[in-house]
């Protein structure tokens, strides 16, 4: 690339480290950035998926759980009696509703399952819009969108990986790692980027460590699959699953009808020992019959790992089957590392670390990027006429830097502005997300860079600024009304919306204000050709 | 309260950290403290850090106090140096 690349000299591992950090950070860059601020909204998925359904009025107060579960219970059984299995999620802070699935043999979606919201206080179903709500984002993060899932989470592991290369030669690079670790140079030009990709990447490297790796082994299993085909039959395989995340063996039904028990009971029974709250969900197996199971699993929110935790009853007595509460010890590290990565043990303020953690991890990769462009500006023999590769990250930067704010801004736009009665709505909204993201690709390759960065900062902070209104405008959950109820699934989206519209708003300007430092002696129009190919 | 807590000490003991760097202490006191007061600034920082440590650990059990330590001393950390920042623009 340069011509120091050439020299016969011998390059130090730190020249060698920096040229890894570079290439591959740059390679993954794109991707990484889409999984981080997607991952970082995900945080804030039970809040985006109310923020998403304003129809559904906020409670004011759980109703226990256990009568919650024997009231969704029943009302999923009387509607759908040839049901074969219903998955209840218990009502929470966060999160105040019933979200239920059941399997029957007349069911619509993936292996007979239908899905839907209860009232936690009636049982009754709930009627809002048909969304992807916080979902979408939290789906995107890992799964990518528009291919199988397999493959987005394939190209998700490797970018994952390239990360931990970045991040492990990052460190190797960055000489002074601790000298500097305070330190901000305003005004420098390339050494105030390195200082803010420093800063941002050194104050939260134990949060980017443990979420690059403990996202790698989330998947583990995907990425290295030859252990567990070791076993000889799949029995054992979902033995050794079983051990790791919640899978119930499935149960044959016996074809004698028997009442089911008192799902509450069991709930209270599972309260009893966890503690008020602890239990998250519950799954029916075989409702009605003579071989009825039922599972109490332990919330989420009452501990960090993601291992199994469960109580299993016989559903047709009620009797204690099998209490889960210990699985082995390299199921429990990854249990720990999964339950670390998705945050769900958090409380709001944690919750909210994690959230400004990871936008600096966002911003890490942000800068990442747009240094490998302010690095080679300098190097270029006419910056009017980058060569074409430096045009490419260039656009691919803007587009996916700020283009990603517009689409994520677009995404709850739709979420507010698609008519209710529409089919295929949730998709839709997600078409819409992609399209305003396309629309950003072909918006920077129109523009000169620095317009494309200011006119699509100036878009994002104007839709997000904008969304408070809309939702002001279009729903009974006004940003006042929402902070005089103490509803902060409300007020907090719509305080935090604002918030980033500043922030693309200080970024535009900050653009718009920019004037590159006048360069040592550069070439003049006259004399560019007689430096053709020293840049390429 | 714990989370105030937490995330003063560790604001705390990173302005400590950084003002036992002779950089740092040039911005903020204009001119280089003596070994020992830096010696000083610099175990007092760290001896903050370890009792936020026990003090988490102790107050949110042992894996979520240390997932909040990490979080708290990241976003701390952030706003001395944001802290610096502003304190150097405006002397500027």
């Amino acid at each position: 690339m340069s011509q120091v690349d050439r020299s016969p000299k011998p390059r130090g591992i730190r020249q060698t480290m920096s040229d890894l950090h570079i290439w591959v950070g740059l390679l993954a860059g794109w991707i990484l950035y889409a999984m981080f601020l997607t991952g970082t909204a995900s945080y804030f998925r039970d809040e985006l998926s109310r923020y998403t359904r304003p129809e559904i009025a906020t409670p004011s107060t759980l109703p226990d759980a256990a009568a919650v579960a024997q009231r969704t219970v029943t009302a999923i059984m009387a509607d759908t009696p040839a049901a074969s299995q219903i998955n209840l999620s218990l009502p929470s802070q966060r999160m105040p509703w019933v979200s239920a699935m059941w399997a029957s043999p007349g069911g619509r979606g993936r292996h007979g399952f239908d899905s839907g919201l209860f009232d936690a206080s009636t049982g009754a179903p709930l009627q809002a819009r048909d969304t992807g709500g916080g979902d979408f984002f939290y789906a995107f993060h890992f799964n990518l969108h528009y291919m199988p899932a397999m493959w987005g989470r394939w190209i998700v592991g490797l970018c994952a990986m390239f990360m931990l290369v970045a991040i492990v030669s990052g460190v190797i690079t960055h000489k002074k790692i601790f000298a500097d670790f305070f330190t901000f140079r305003w005004g420098k030009g390339q050494r105030s980027w390195l200082d803010g990709h420093a800063a941002v990447s050194v104050l939260g490297l134990p949060f980017h460590f443990m979420i690059t790796w403990s996202g790698l082994v989330m998947l583990a299993v995907l990425y290295m699959p030859w252990g567990l085909a070791k076993l000889p039959d799949k029995r054992q395989q979902a033995e050794v699953i079983s051990e790791m995340r919640l899978f119930l063996p499935p149960q044959k039904a016996a074809g004698h009808p028997a009442p089911l028990t008192h799902v509450g009971a069991l709930v209270q029974q599972a309260e009893q020992r966890w503690g008020t709250g602890a239990a998250g969900s519950v799954q029916v197996q075989n409702p009605g019959d003579e071989n009825a199971r039922v599972a109490v699993v332990r919330a989420q929110s009452s501990r960090v790992s993601t291992t199994p935790n469960y109580l299993l009853f016989d559903g047709s007595d009620g009797q204690l089957l099998q209490i889960k509460e210990h699985s082995g010890v390299a199921a429990d590290t990854q249990g720990v590392l999964y339950g670390l990565h998705l945050g769900r043990f958090a409380d709001a303020a944690l919750r909210w670390l994690y959230f400004i953690v990871s936008l600096a991890g966002t911003a890490m990769v942000g800068t990442g990027l747009v240094l490998w462009t302010v690095k080679r500006r300098a190097q270029l023999p006419d910056p009017q006429r980058p060569y074409f590769g430096f045009r490419l990250v260039e656009r691919l930067n803007i587009a996916t830097v700020a283009g990603l704010s517009v689409a994520m801004a677009a995404y709850l736009w739709a979420n507010r502005l698609l008519p209710v009665t529409m089919d295929s709505r949730a998709a839709w909204e997600v078409h819409l997300f992609f399209l305003a993201w396309a629309a950003m690709f072909v918006h920077a390759t129109l523009r000169t860079p620095k317009r494309a960065w200011i006119e699509q900062f100036l878009l994002a902070a104007l839709l997000l600024a904008l969304l408070p209104v809309l939702t002001a405008m279009t729903t009974s959950h006004p940003l006042w009304h929402a902070l005089a109820m103490g509803d902060w699934a409300f007020a907090g989206t719509d305080l935090t919306l604002l918030a980033l519209a500043a922030l693309h708003s200080l970024l535009a300007w900050r653009t718009w204000r920019h004037a590159p430092k006048a360069k040592r002696a550069r070439p003049s129009a006259a004399s560019r050709n007689a430096v053709p190919e020293a840049g390429a | 309260m714990i989370h105030l807590i937490l995330f003063v000490l560790s604001v705390a003991a990173f302005a400590c950290l950084a003002l036992s760097m002779e950089r740092h202490q040039r911005d903020v006191v204009r001119r280089v403290l003596s070994a020992q007061a830096t010696q000083q600034l610099r175990a007092m920082g760290w001896a903050l850090l370890v009792f936020s440590t026990v003090f988490a650990m102790r107050g949110l059990g042992v894996g979520s106090g240390l997932a909040a330590l990490s979080g708290h001393t990241s976003v701390a950390a952030g706003v001395v140096v944001l802290a610096m920042m502003a304190h150097a623009r405006r002397h500027r």
